[in-house]
């Protein structure tokens, strides 16, 4: 006679209330799983998704994603003619807040050298590549833009003519490939009026150090920033070339960082993800405890409203391992249960949710597995309690 | 000091005893040590010729013997109270390792037997306070023990559903020739009984006559 499952059954408004409340307990576990997962996917995706051999930057910076790195807009001419480079370009990645269809977005511009140059998008879910110098973008699905639709980035129109999906900054946020020139154009537009006075400030400063106004004039294009930089310098090796040599070569003689796509890839675990990923870590490590305690207390709570009739059970010769088994089935009923709403909420919550959401089976096995160990240890000082019980107790009034 | 000195106490088959006495006489002690769950430091308990208590029995021991030789009908009936009527009563079967369907057939024959066969798939909450003596005491009869405790069996009852209750333990006393030992103050029902035994200061004493009691 199935004890535990009967006692549900007469209190089945109280269990479902319950499992429901830890279910979407657990949940926020498995989600917090999915975040953290996805945070280290999002943070290495165009690292992963780069064909790079060697990333080259500005000298003993963590760039380009870690930290700026701004080199000359032709650095790449000198990366290319270095030893065991088979092809080298220039790569720039910045982010961007603009109203893109209509609401205010947060993505990623990558500028890359559209005619065999490397950093441009990988697999394309409809159009092509960008195929023209100007005027073209490939957008991910998530800004929520179509095919041959026009986006707006600064004083130019460009078409959508291609789409990925899933092609993510390290902050998760979508990216748009534009060719190098136009991503330049786009981060270095600056208003005519700012323009204007910023040449006016210029020559006032000349014509304060002792210049002539014409002269002034003359010595004012000197004086402008240039925007032909770039981030950084994309290297694919020669076949059979030696990586370390190729770095050392480059960090020598051109007097730029160079790292692997291994080492850059652990400068984002390392730097920017590490403490994000630690606090993510440390939150679901919280909530599963926290879980497991407040199964803990449920089961204790259900016990004790049961103290009499397990007395009754020990009086009239009942086992001690009928009371136990009732005890964790209840336990493990609430376990189980709560896992499942868990994982049918997140299931529900995966497509519609914020950031990337990665759910690896081994993970969530891992963690029904801890649960499922939680909730029997949760039901001990249950079952130390029903098993202390005297019979006598079910005596009296 | 000793709870119990002097406690004989000898019950027949189908003979129904009442055990009287104040507060704190030692009557629930001398209940506790028949079923085993205080154990006596001296003494012996005989159940149909055999010694039922030695040195050694373990408290696994113990639950056996009172799973296969004692009912217990409770004052509060203390039924399970997520347990139906009929399950209520096979609940003791199946501890005992009697099989699903003999248990469920021996319950609904006892539900018959005590009157309550309609009540058998109700909860205990749902039954009336005489549909719940009933089958608490189905429950305390299902194993056919030799011996039925009964505590305090018609305290919380008017005379009318007391006598029923007594008319009730007397039928199962003959009719299972079951000795049914009630703890009792109610001094209404106690010429009901074949002997009273009255417990004072650990001792018992066989009242002979049995008027005048409670006076």
């Amino acid at each position: 006679m199935d004890l535990a499952l009967r006692d549900i059954r007469r209190h089945l408004g109280k269990f479902f209330a319950t499992i429901a409340g830890v279910g979407m307990l657990l949940a926020i576990v498995l989600v917090m799983n999915g975040i953290y997962r996805g945070n280290i996917f999002d943070g290495i995706w165009l690292i992963e998704n780069t064909a790079a051999d060697l990333w080259v930057v500005e000298l003993g910076r963590g760039g380009p994603f870690n930290e700026s790195s701004r080199m000359p807009g032709d650095a790449h001419k000198s990366v290319a003619a270095t030893p065991g480079v088979a092809r080298a370009s220039p790569f720039i990645s910045y982010a961007a807040q603009r109203e893109v269809g209509g609401t205010s977005q947060q993505f990623t511009i990558i500028g890359y050298e559209v005619f065999g140059g490397l950093g441009g998008p990988g697999r394309l879910v409809a159009g092509r590549r960008l195929e023209a110098a100007h005027w073209e973008a490939v957008a991910d699905t998530r800004l929520g833009l179509d095919l041959n639709s026009s986006l707006r980035l600064g004083s130019h129109a460009y078409t959508v003519v291609g789409l990925t999906r899933g092609a993510v900054d390290p902050a998760g946020n979508p990216v748009i490939y534009l060719s190098l020139p136009d991503a330049q154009e786009v981060l270095y537009q600056q208003d005519s009026h700012a323009l204007v006075a910023a040449r006016a400030a210029s020559a006032k400063r000349l014509e304060r150090a002792g210049y002539s106004s014409a002269e002034a004039a003359k010595l004012l294009p000197l004086l402008a920033g240039s925007s032909a930089t770039v981030n950084a310098v994309l290297v694919q090796l020669a076949p059979g070339s030696e990586t370390d040599a190729v770095k050392t070569h480059i960090e020598r003689w051109l007097h730029f960082s160079a790292y692997t796509a291994a080492e850059e890839r652990d400068l984002m675990l390392e730097g920017r993800l590490k403490k994000m990923s630690a606090v993510l870590g440390l939150f679901r490590s919280l909530l599963v405890v926290v879980s497991i305690v407040i199964i803990a207390l449920i089961v204790y709570v259900l016990t004790i409203e049961k103290i009499r009739p397990i007395a009754t059970l020990k009086l009239i010769g009942a086992p001690n391992h009928v009371i136990v088994r009732m005890i964790l089935e209840q336990s493990l009923a609430l376990t189980l249960g709560s896992f499942a709403v868990a994982y049918a909420l997140m299931i529900l919550a995966r497509d519609r949710f914020p950031r990337t959401l990665i759910l690896l089976p081994e993970e969530i096995a891992i963690t029904f597995a801890v649960m499922l160990a939680g909730g029997v240890l949760a039901s001990f000082m249950a079952i130390w309690h029903a098993l202390r019980t005297p019979p006598s107790l079910a005596l009296g009034g | 000091m000793h709870a119990l000195r002097e406690a004989t106490l000898s019950v027949e088959a189908g003979e129904l005893a009442a055990l009287i006495g104040p507060s704190g006489s030692g009557k629930s002690t001398l209940l506790l040590c028949i079923s085993l769950i205080e154990l006596p430091s001296s003494g012996a308990i005989v159940i149909r010729g055999h010694q039922a208590w030695r040195d050694g029995r373990s408290e696994v021991d113990a639950r056996r013997f009172r799973r296969e030789n004692i009912g217990f009908i409770f004052q509060g009936h203390n039924l399970i109270p997520f347990l139906t009527a009929q399950e209520n009563i096979c609940l003791p079967m199946r501890l005992n390792g009697v099989g699903k369907q003999a248990a469920a057939r021996r319950a609904r024959e006892l539900l018959g037997y005590l009157e309550v066969a309609n009540r058998a798939d109700v909860l205990p909450a749902t039954l009336s306070g005489g549909e719940r003596q009933r089958v608490a005491i189905g429950r305390a009869l299902a194993n056919e023990p030799p011996i039925v405790f009964a505590d305090e069996p018609t305290a919380a009852l008017d005379t009318e559903r007391g006598m029923k209750v007594m008319g009730l333990l007397r039928r199962v006393a003959q009719d299972r020739r079951s000795a049914v030992i009630a703890v009792t103050h109610d001094h209404r029902m106690i010429e009901g009984f074949d002997s009273v035994y009255l417990m004072n200061d650990g001792r018992l004493a066989r009242q002979s006559a049995l008027t005048g009691i409670f006076r």
